[in-house]
């Protein structure tokens, strides 16, 4: 083989295969995509936003910033630093410090983090809470008055 | 084409798509979609960056999503560490994931034609990419992608949503949702085992990796089409027994990596790790990241144990357990042809593979493709310590320093992408010489293993098959026992400067 006479030959065809790559991969497929997602999939495709009282207050896959005694608080030290839930043991850990701030008994605290608590597969895992998700069930469920500038 | 026409045309085909995303990455700010207005990429960064994802490594020297996190606008970003636009994400990130893991194939395949009877050629490049990419990969990575919107992935172009939190409500604090066109990238990044996410934190990330079912979809991505290449081999040749080396010498290898991985016990949630994947899931996914060269993670790497890391080691330096799309298998055969050269001259027989009679210049291209690996991971480690570069982004020289530096030279040279450096890494010095690194570790075997499958083409075939037998358990045993042999004789006393003396340091809760 040639080199000198191979190279030129394959700019055209490079050049052509290259920019027709880049429109299907990088414009077409990405665009087909967003249409089909908006329309099969409209709440998860635009960040699986939590409406409460008619007002959008955070994403349920994203965890937000909880600081307040009264409410269960997220983790800090994962891996993505958002994540949005914490261990059952965590949860419960949480109790004695929201019970002695809202006045809820310990026992309620503990019904309304089982009743929200998600399972993992089989034996791998812990199991687990949504934060976001609790701390919405707290305001809903309790009646506290605590909780009633939040609703 | 021979084997050198489809390596050039290959090579062109890549170089050319690696430069228009340069210009997409430095143009960023004033190209459409970046409703963030992120500043374009520095030099040095866009260079890197296009390699990177170029050669299907996918090491990131930035966060995708710039630290936008709690802030209301992206005014406030930390200068040196980039964000990408969603144009970038699209027609630079995706785009080249798509081409590289499709070069991956053709090369692959092309490789393999060689060791067919009566091959004339290695097949046309451009024919090859157009089938991979049009009938394989965007077909899959549309139900893909069209899954991972299910569970809970974003896909929109609208800009970051910015809203008020529970507390808000007497706080007025906000919190920025960080959406964009995640889904369609995700599912190329696992399938075509790139790795480099839309985010920082990769996988580990809630909207990469919303749930465990989405969790274990991505692992299974990942293993797809490493493993079905395996089986393509044997289909191709026509001696579909030809694949149970390929095969069980893979998964072989890749037992033993959990096997290591999992020694320490099994692991429970602790920190960098994600409450919904759990210890086994973490430590599980980045086994599998580094046995087929993804590189995409579910967690912080500091945050394993360090016998998790020394499989991550393993995966990444024998690069076939079944390793990357495509160079896996041909990783394998390199291998293989090492084995019965070696076993060939241990038992007095001529060495053959497949009936075709190996010769010396046959075991000199694979020992180099062998050689190359070591030479660009351990230089570039030697000028990192040596030139300063290395103390310059505050990595110690230590157990843990040594081992965050060994592993990012490991992980471009293997072209997998894994990092603990991540962005902290955006400096000329990482930018280039990991450039460098990746690129090598690229083409180099590629280039060597299509020299050696062309070398095959109109080769006589013995018709007595007086040569070991590649197709029997013994002979997967043997080649397991030889990839170790050769792996650990060149890399043990790093990996025992690095993760190894780390596990005996006591690090148990990782780096």
């Amino acid at each position: 083989m040639n080199i000198k006479r191979e190279l030129p030959q394959n700019y055209g065809p490079a050049v052509r295969l290259a920019v027709i790559s880049l429109v299907i991969c990088g414009l077409v497929f990405p665009l087909v995509i967003t249409g089909f997602a908006q329309l099969i999939f409209p709440s998860q495709a635009n960040g699986s936003l939590v409406q409460f009282h008619g007002k959008t207050i955070g994403s349920s896959l994203i965890a937000q910033n909880f600081s307040l005694p009264i409410f269960f608080h997220p983790r800090n030290d994962s891996a993505s630093g958002v994540d949005p839930d914490i261990t059952v043991q965590d949860a419960y850990s949480q109790i004695p410090r929201i019970a002695s701030a809202t006045g809820i008994s310990a026992d309620k605290l503990q019904q309304i983090v089982d009743q929200n608590q998600e399972g993992t597969f089989w034996i791998f895992g812990t199991p687990y809470v949504n934060v976001l998700e609790l701390n919405l069930a707290l305001i809903n469920q309790t009646g506290s008055s605590v909780y009633k500038n939040f609703r | 084409m021979g084997w050198k026409e489809y390596f050039l045309a290959a090579l062109f085909v890549n170089i050319f798509q690696m430069a228009i995303a340069f210009v997409i990455f430095s143009l960023q700010d004033v190209l459409p979609l970046n409703p963030q207005g992120f500043p374009g990429l520095s030099w040095d960064s866009a260079f890197m960056q296009v390699i990177s994802f170029g050669t299907n490594t996918n090491l990131q020297h930035y966060n995708g999503e710039g630290l936008c996190n709690q802030l209301p606008n992206c005014a406030a970003l930390t200068p040196g560490v980039p964000g990408l636009s969603y144009l970038s994400q699209m027609m630079a990130v995706q785009f080249l994931q798509f081409t590289s893991a499709t070069t991956g194939i053709c090369v692959a395949v092309a490789m393999i034609r060689g060791f067919i009877t009566h091959s004339k050629d290695l097949g046309n490049f451009y024919v090859d990419f157009t089938r991979s990419l049009t009938r394989i990969l965007l077909p899959l990575c549309f139900v893909a992608s069209l899954v991972f919107v299910g569970l809970g992935t974003p896909q929109t172009l609208t800009g970051y949503q910015i809203v008020k939190t529970v507390e808000g409500a007497t706080t007025q604090a906000t919190q920025t949702i960080l959406v964009g066109p995640v889904a369609s990238l995700v599912s190329i990044m696992q399938l075509g085992t790139n790795g480099g996410g839309y985010y920082g934190a990769n996988s580990a990330y809630p909207f990469q990796n919303p749930s465990p079912a989405s969790d274990i979809f991505q692992i299974f991505l990942m293993l797809l089409i490493p493993t079905s290449l395996c089986f393509v081999f044997g289909q191709l040749i026509g001696k579909k027994r030809e694949t149970r080396p390929i095969l069980w010498g893979a998964y072989a290898l890749f037992a033993l990596d959990l096997l290591i991985a999992f020694t320490p016990n099994l692991p429970v949630v602790g920190p960098g790790m994600e409450v919904r994947f759990g210890g086994f899931f973490s430590t599980f996914w980045t086994v599998v990241t580094t046995a087929v060269t993804t590189g995409s993670l579910n967690a912080s790497l500091s945050a394993v144990n360090p016998l998790v890391i020394l499989s991550a080691f393993n995966g990444m330096l024998i690069q076939a357990t079944p390793g990357g799309k495509g160079v896996g298998v041909m990783y394998m055969v390199m291998f293989i042809v090492l084995t019965v050269f070696i076993v060939g001259l241990m038992s007095g027989r001529t060495p053959e593979y497949l009936g075709l009679k190996i010769t010396a210049r046959d075991v000199k291209l694979v020992m180099i493709a062998f050689l190359v690996h070591p030479v660009i991971v351990l230089i570039p480690m030697v000028l990192a310590y040596s030139t300063g570069a290395a103390s310059a982004i505050g990595v110690g020289t230590n157990s843990v320093g040594f081992t965050k530096i060994f592993y990012e030279f490991t992980s471009a040279a293997a072209n997998n992408g894994s990092d603990f450096l991540g962005a902290t890494a955006n400096t000329p010095f990482f930018n280039v010489s990991t450039a460098i690194v990746m690129f090598l570790g690229r083409f180099t075997p590629i280039g060597l293993l299509l020299a050696l499958g062309g070398s095959m083409i109109n080769r006589k075939r013995l018709t007595t098959e007086a040569g070991v037998r590649t197709d029997s358990p013994l002979f997967s045993l043997i080649l397991v026992g030889s990839i170790l042999v050769l792996v650990l004789l060149t890399f043990f006393p790093f990996l025992a400067l690095g993760p190894i003396l780390g596990f005996f340091q006591g690090r148990v809760n990782g780096f």
